[in-house]
């Protein structure tokens, strides 16, 4: 009795146990398993493309702690003050702004892991292209290789600006191996760059109306520039002929336009506005769409106060965060009109009627919201002005970019702007381009403009005044000295982030004095490699002076 | 896969026919069961035939009848209360039995759970509670789990959102097991695994066990980490038919006020300067307009029950509305619940099948708000002068949001399950579980026209909100079991049993919302009129996933004399979570008692009535974490321009792959003693703990590079708990006519985050409890390796300077700015330090029961003892630099401040609190009547005081639970004190 019972009790088991195994495999309803995938064209489109979504939230200022806000928040002209009960957010603007960041420090590990990530969305779709047949894929061989040199040039631009902000990194080509990569030396770092971009110039498409929000040819030269540029703080080897040469090649249109031929726009609003896809200088962006695909810009969050949307006659509001640095705004002339169509400044009217004051919702809770140009608490009187001292009105606002209008102003004028929330943030524009060249010349020359470099920059600035006032305004070899130079590309980049790099390149990142912040050690200049990913790989080597 | 369960089913029903031995002959035993003292007839006792199935009830003149097997020697009568009793079959076939009834000593007969099967009490090996009906609590339950609230020692019950009817309790049993897999025990329901809490009504549960330790819950492997807790639902008995109607009237009144001016204390503040903020002209208490001061809740029970000695049947439906504190917070239930027992093939086959069904309408439009309303400016109206509703852009009125939006949920929840028993021969029983369990609803929301969300929606100003949403889920087991039962030369006693469990979740959503509609007619019943869905702009989801167990599993159990006692569990699992390189894995554990008052040299000691000492050590796992953890999936990256100037989804990997993932592993450890003392006046229990989870699952930060994303999700902590409970019962009073019991639990607990790094992955520290609130002021609490959890590390506050700035000390023990603070995690060169702990170090309650004749008094007290809160309210609210409604102790306690907000010690206060729980006044009619049978009528009121310290709001319903406890909730729900009038009857 009791044999025949274990018998058949282990008979029941045995049945049981092979049914088990397979019955435990899991079921992907609402994932793609990697795979399965990269079977025609579309699925291998939709992998190119990942790392530009990517893009977006390290490069342009997306309200996360990445690139943008470690390139920007440590310099001169923008800050992120605390504000009333806002805006403290752990002492980090304040460490950015006093050049008092830790090893440690949050939001530069997070700018280092979004960057890192997005390098490693771009070798992916590169490993996975190598190892598939282009037949199974649907594409043809040339575009399998167009789309690598892409993946290749949007990787070099990650490290690029990795490089940027971190000097002494680790550079890996793919995933998982090795497992603890080492650091690479600048010098190195750049070197893997320069040959990486010149090596995936050839096969790379042309910026076309097709490439927009993507990297091309163009953006690979646009690289070039701003390697070439930095070359001597990078390396400690100058490249100013190389730098002029890479932006020959943009401006004699070699690497392809947006628009037609790659050019100068004639004003100061169409890179900026809501069809700025539109525009003819720009070389590399990342292409936003909300009419059509709910894709939205990012930076609203970053720059905009909580009703900001009464003010434009939008729907997106913002942190009220980053504000510009007293003072800033005076470094414009009153006839500049960057200064009244890129920035905020005074009592702000609602859209919608043109005559309304919008009100605060902090300090001013019912009363009007007037932005100033201090950082103070006016309400009590104050006249104390630090990172700590800020209200809901405190500083000039960004208005550079811009959302357009949902609603009618008053009396339907202007009407609804159907290219609303639209807007695409730029990158690479050639106006950069040509600053980059006119500085090149002046260095090569001693920091001294010739007629050329009065020229490009001319070119650009004089979009910003009305004929008669550009009369008196236009730049002489011996008006535009280096401190001109400096300037000038402070108003005309402005929240574009490349101020902390300007100011390395003119030696006033750490000595310079600026509102709220004194001068710095020079081992800040770098970043420090953050110390939770030392944690992890102990074959990284921390900056020096960390 | 149905088919395959079937196969399996059938092919077991066949093994068990097929040993099946021959009938035999059989006799009628009859007679009548009295109480000794009193004479009265006992109504309910069981009368089972040793070694049989073979088993009745007396009915309502304490009479039974029993057809018994002519083999039969000896039959069993055992009452709840009273001491069993073993008589032998003599030639007579009438028995006339006294029962002397047994005051609250260890139940001779109590049977607890453990998880596909019971056990007597005195058996148990391992660490288990039982709590009766009787000693649920009378608050009137939203939550089964309401009922046992404080009654578990080392089981902690939290409402974090106090009484709001459409909340749940958070559970967590002997500390914090887990960091981000499931913290919630295993709840099974009359042997249904993962039953649904929604699906009990107090009046329907008989009891409910807790396996608190790894030796007994291990028999639940991979579901069992956060421990297991058993619920038995009422059965039938044989006797003449039954009803039993139960019903309760609830009350409640809001109090803990916390205290922010008046409109004219506010006004005061203007005019003497003390704020500089706009007066608006009105006088609002914005709070109290959210609160229904109307709220009456009501309970109906009633339960049909009777049978044969073959069959017996309980029906019950139930009807409640619960209103809440809150306008627009309601849930109204209507439940059903029967149970079919047959026995058959001559009292060898026992079928049981449940069903459970509860039909739920609940209104989740109002309940929340709270923090925005009471710290309005409250010069503000919510209306504007012509009447209108006054809406603002950076606020919700949340007022008109009662009166021009719906929210609304429509719930089915069911459960079917049927068990086979069949005796196979006289030792062997073999058993077959099936079940299922769905839970469904439908969501729908709609936002009329001239709404704020409707207006203040730019896309498509006024255009309405719909939104309907739907959910199914389906939980199938199938779990056949063998036991085998033996006696062996009288003193060997060993049961044996052997399972197999297949469990299969599932679960579907879909939901939709539509903007831009041209009338408020249709609300969500029609929403593609919106015009949002053909511009693209209205949102659309689905998902579904699915996630099997499969389990083989065996327990012996052994005792000697009923002196020796010993349990094995051994349940080898495997989840479809696991990575392909750990799909199974082992879970044993064991556990031994020694009964010392069986022993010779304890008999002699007369204060010792029982005494048995157990140690258990068990392992566990868990398997609750996400589906897919462990493989390479593309993830949708976002919409991006594609060259055909369309915009499409892209995608890439989002997530780094872990083939190895698996299970989290609890070992544990218990010794533990159960007692009776002093003549059987004191009773209780003692446990000593030791776990420790190793494998902890956690996403830890990869390199990166390599790497593509910044965590993956692996196997590396290790967490640990080691604790106290004690329980202990005593009759301080036990004349005839009154009588005092008093029941005391506690316990303390301390638990550790002992690692967090191996030498892949290297976490230093965890913060957890984020503060909320503007500034961005981070996590509260840090948790470093090592480290006790619960931690708060922050700034130590120092003074304020003489313009009112932050002082906080630096290491170094100086006073400096806030600026001049290092906020750095290493602890080498931090300013910060540890400033409290979230968790309360002691637990305990104290039950008081009196009785005098027909009255019972009950006083429940329950408390939290020695830890921090920090009262994020006062950090917010009692700063002038908020521009709306302040604490009234921004102008005393707080009056220094004129700095923004700071995390500090400076918020922390102690929160240990006592309260009067409960405290319910009971009279039990002496029924001797025809018609009723018994009439009990009582007054309960809840949550009556608390004594406390702490100033925020009421401590109890802060969450203690988890990683990130301690932090108060600026938007808590408001504490509630209630009054309940409840009725029992039976007839």
């Amino acid at each position: 009795m009791k044999n025949k019972l274990i018998i058949y009790a282990a008979l029941t088991g045995i049945i049981l146990v092979t049914a088990c195994k397979k019955q435990l495999q899991e079921h992907a309803y609402n994932s793609l398993i990697a795979d399965n995938f990269y079977n025609n064209k579309t699925e291998v489109l939709s992998a190119v493309l990942r790392p530009y979504t990517h893009a977006n939230a390290w490069v342009t200022p997306s309200g996360q702690d990445s690139w943008w806000r470690a390139a920007e928040l440590s310099g001169d002209q923008l800050a992120w003050p605390t504000k009333g009960r806002h805006g403290e957010d752990g002492g980090k603007w304040k460490r950015f702004h006093y050049h008092t960041w830790t090893t440690d420090e949050g939001g530069l590990n997070s700018a280092w892991s979004l960057m890192y990530w997005g390098m490693g969305l771009c070798t992916d779709p590169i490993e996975q292209l190598n190892k598939r047949d282009i037949s199974r894929m649907g594409i043809t061989q040339t575009e399998k290789d167009s789309y690598i040199a892409e993946l290749r040039l949007l990787r070099a631009f990650t490290y690029l600006k990795l490089m940027d902000l971190f000097g002494n990194i680790p550079i890996v080509t793919q995933i998982g191996i090795p497992a603890k990569p080492e650091t690479k030396s600048r010098a190195e770092v750049f070197k893997f760059i320069e040959s990486e971009i010149k090596a995936s110039i050839p096969a790379a498409p042309k910026l076309s109306k097709t490439q927009i929000g993507r990297m091309s040819q163009a953006g690979a030269y646009a690289m070039l520039v701003e390697l070439y540029l930095n070359a001597e703080v990078w390396t400690g080897t100058a490249r100013w002929d190389d730098c002029i040469a890479a932006a020959d090649q943009l401006i004699t249109n070699a690497g392809g336009g947006p628009n037609g031929a790659l050019a100068l726009d004639p004003n100061i609003t169409d890179q900026f506005k809501t069809t700025n896809d539109l525009s003819k200088e720009a070389i590399f962006s990342i292409a936003y769409n909300y009419s059509v695909a709910n894709f939205e810009p990012s930076w609203p969050g970053e720059f905009y106060h909580f009703k900001q949307q009464q003010i434009y006659g939008g729907g997106r509001n913002g942190n009220d965060g980053v504000v510009v640095i007293p003072g800033v705004y005076t470094t414009y002339d009153g006839v500049d009109q960057r200064r009244s169509n890129w920035l905020l400044i005074g009592t702000q009217y609602q859209f919608a009627d043109g005559v309304t004051p919008v009100t605060g919702s902090e300090e001013y809770n019912g009363q009007p919201l007037v932005f100033v140009d201090n950082i103070r608490k006016n309400k009590t009187g104050s006249t104390v002005s630090t990172m700590s001292e800020g209200e809901e009105n405190s500083g000039v606002r960004f208005n550079k970019y811009k959302l357009g209008n949902q609603i009618p102003g008053p009396g339907g004028n202007p009407p609804i702007d159907p290219n609303y929330n639209n807007t695409d943030w730029n990158i690479y524009r050639l106006t950069w381009i040509y600053f980059a060249k006119a500085e090149a010349i002046m260095r090569k020359n001693g920091g001294a403009a010739d007629a050329v470099a009065c020229q490009l920059i001319n070119d650009c600035k004089k979009r910003a005044y009305s004929t008669l006032d550009w009369a008196t305004k236009a730049y002489t070899p011996a008006t535009l000295t280096l401190d001109e130079l400096l300037a000038e590309r402070g108003r005309e980049f402005i929240f574009e982030g490349f101020r902390r790099d300007d100011l390395i390149r003119f030696g006033k990142f750490t000595t310079g004095t600026w509102w709220d912040h004194v001068p710095s050690a020079p081992f800040r200049a770098l970043y420090p490699i953050p110390q939770q990913q030392i944690n992890l790989n102990a074959n990284l080597k921390q900056n020096p002076g960390y | 896969m149905k088919f395959k369960i079937l196969l399996k089913a059938s092919l077991f029903a066949l093994l068990c026919f097929y040993l099946l031995p021959a009938m035999a002959q059989n006799k009628t035993i009859s007679g009548k069961v009295t109480d000794l003292e009193t004479g009265t007839p006992l109504v309910g006792v069981t009368i089972a035939v040793s070694g049989t199935s073979a088993a009745t009830n007396t009915d309502v003149n304490g009479s039974f009848k029993l057809t018994v097997p002519a083999a039969s020697n000896t039959f069993t009568v055992t009452y709840v209360g009273y001491k069993p009793q073993q008589i032998s079959i003599t030639g007579t076939s009438t028995y006339n039995i006294k029962m002397e009834p047994v005051i609250n000593a260890l139940d001779e007969v109590a049977v607890v759970a453990i998880g596909y099967g019971s056990q007597s009490l005195k058996e148990v090996t391992s660490a288990v509670s039982h709590v009766d009906a009787k000693d649920f609590r009378q608050s009137g339950s939203r939550n089964a789990l309401d009922l046992i609230q404080g009654k578990v020692a080392g089981v902690n019950i939290t409402r974090t959102s106090g009484t709001n009817p459409n909340s749940g309790v958070s559970v967590q049993l002997r500390g914090v097991v887990t960091v981000t897999g499931s913290a919630s025990p295993l709840i099974v329901i009359d042997g249904i695994p993962g039953g649904n809490l929604d699906l009990l009504q107090q009046d329907d549960i008989e009891s409910i066990d807790v396996l608190k330790d790894g030796s007994g819950a291990a028999i639940y492997g991979t579901t069992a980490n956060a421990g297991v807790i058993l619920v038995t639902t009422k059965k039938g008995r044989s006797g003449p038919p039954r009803f039993d109607y139960s019903t309760y009237f609830r009350k409640e009144y809001i109090q803990r006020r916390q205290r922010f001016l008046t409109a004219d204390e506010y006004r005061q503040r203007i005019a003497s300067g003390d704020i500089v903020q706009k007066d608006f002209g009105s006088s609002t208490d914005f709070l109290d307009q959210l609160i229904n001061h109307d709220n009456l809740s009501q309970n109906h029970n009633l339960a049909l029950s009777g049978g044969t000695d073959k069959t017996t049947y309980r029906a019950s439906i139930n009807y409640r509305d619960l209103q809440g504190i809150a306008k627009a917070n309601a849930r109204k239930e209507y439940a059903l619940r029967f149970s079919l027992n047959q026995t058959g093939l001559n009292d060898r086959l026992k079928v049981q099948v449940d069903l459970a069904t509860n039909f739920n309408n609940a209104n989740l439009l109002g309940g929340s708000g709270w923090e925005e309303e009471q710290t309005k400016n409250p010069t503000l109206s919510n209306f504007n002068p012509d009447g209108s509703y006054r809406f603002d852009l950076t606020s919700t009125n949340q007022y008109a949001r009662l009166f021009q939006e719906t929210s609304y949920r429509k719930q089915q929840t069911s459960s079917a399950d049927a068990k086979a028993d069949l005796t196979i021969t006289k030792d062997l029983t073999g058993t077959v579980f099936g079940s299922v369990l769905r839970d469904s609803y439908v969501d729908g929301q709609y936002r009329l026209k001239a709404s704020e969300n409707s207006l203040e929606n730019t896309a498509f100003p006024g255009g309405g909100y719909a939104y309907r949403g739907t959910y199914l889920s389906q939980d199938f087991a199938f779990e056949p079991t063998l036991t085998y039962k033996k006696t062996i030369a009288k003193v060997h006693n060993v049961t044996a049993l052997v399972g197999y469990s297949y469990r299969y979740h599932i679960d579907e959503t879909f939901s939709a919302d539509n903007r831009g509609f041209i009338n408020d007619l249709f609300h969500e019943d029609n929403l593609a009129q919106g015009t949002a869905l053909s511009l693209g702009k209205a949102n659309e989801s689905s998902n579904k996933s699915d996630n099997t167990l499969i389990a083989l599993f065996g327990r012996v159990n052994y005792a000697f004399s009923s002196k020796y006692l010993a349990q094995f569990i051994l349940r080898r699992e495997g989840s479809s979570r696991f990575g392909d390189n750990h799909k199974f894995g082992y879970f044993p554990s064991a556990s031994a008692g020694w009964v010392l008052s069986e022993e010779g040299f304890i008999k002699q000691i007369p204060a010792i009535n029982y005494l048995k000492l157990r140690v258990g050590y068990g392992v566990t796992g868990n398997s609750g974490f996400s589906n897919l953890a462990s493989l390479v999936t593309l993830g949708g990256g976002g919409i991006y321009l594609f060259p055909d100037g369309s915009y499409n989804q892209t995608y890439g990997p989002n997530r780094n792959p872990n083939p190895d993932l698996r299970w989290e592993t609890k070992r544990e450890l218990n010794i533990g003693a159960d007692f009776t003392l002093i003549k059987n006046r004191l009773t209780g229990s003692v446990d000593v703990f030791k776990r420790t989870t190793k494998d902890l699952l956690d996403t830890y930060t990869s390199p990166q590079p390599p790497f593509i994303q910044s965590s993956i999700y692996a196997n590396v902590g290790t967490i640990s708990s080691r604790g106290i409970e004690i329980a202990l019962g005593y009759d301080a009073i036990t004349h005839k006519n009154f009588k005092w019991h008093v029941d005391v639990t506690g316990s303390t607990l301390k638990n550790t985050l002992d690692s967090y790094s191996n030498d892949q992955y290297k976490v230093l520290f965890k913060t957890f409890g984020g503060i909320g609130g503007a500034g961005a002021l981070g996590n509260a609490i840090t948790t470093y390796e090592g480290g006790e959890l619960g931690e708060f590390w922050g700034k130590r506050f120092a003074g304020f300077t003489s313009d009112g700035k932050w002082l906080f000390y630096n290491r170094n023990g100086d006073k400096v700015t806030n600026d001049k603070i290092n906020n750095s995690a290493d602890r080498s060169v931090t300013d910060l330090a540890k400033i409290g702990n979230a968790i309360p170090k002691y637990y305990a309650s104290l039950l008081n029961n009196f009785s005098y004749k027909n009255l019972n008094l009950r006083v429940f007290l329950r408390g939290k003892f020695d830890y921090d809160i920090l009262n994020t309210t006062a950090l917010s609210y009692a700063n002038k630099t908020w521009s709306g409604n302040l604490l009234k102790s921004t102008f005393d306690k707080y009056k220094d401040i004129k700095d923004t907000y700071m995390y500090s010690d400076y918020y922390l206060e102690k929160g240990s609190f006592v309260k009067i729980d409960e405290v319910t006044l009971t009279y039990n009619f002496k029924m001797n009547n025809k018609f009723i049978r018994n009439l009990r009528v009582y007054v309960s009121g809840q949550n009556l005081a608390t004594i406390t310290g702490y100033t925020g709001s009421d401590p109890d319903f802060i969450s203690d639970t988890g990683t990130g406890p301690g932090i108060d909730n600026r938007s808590a729900y408001p504490s509630t004190r209630s009054f309940l009038l409840g009725l029992n009857v039976g007839f």
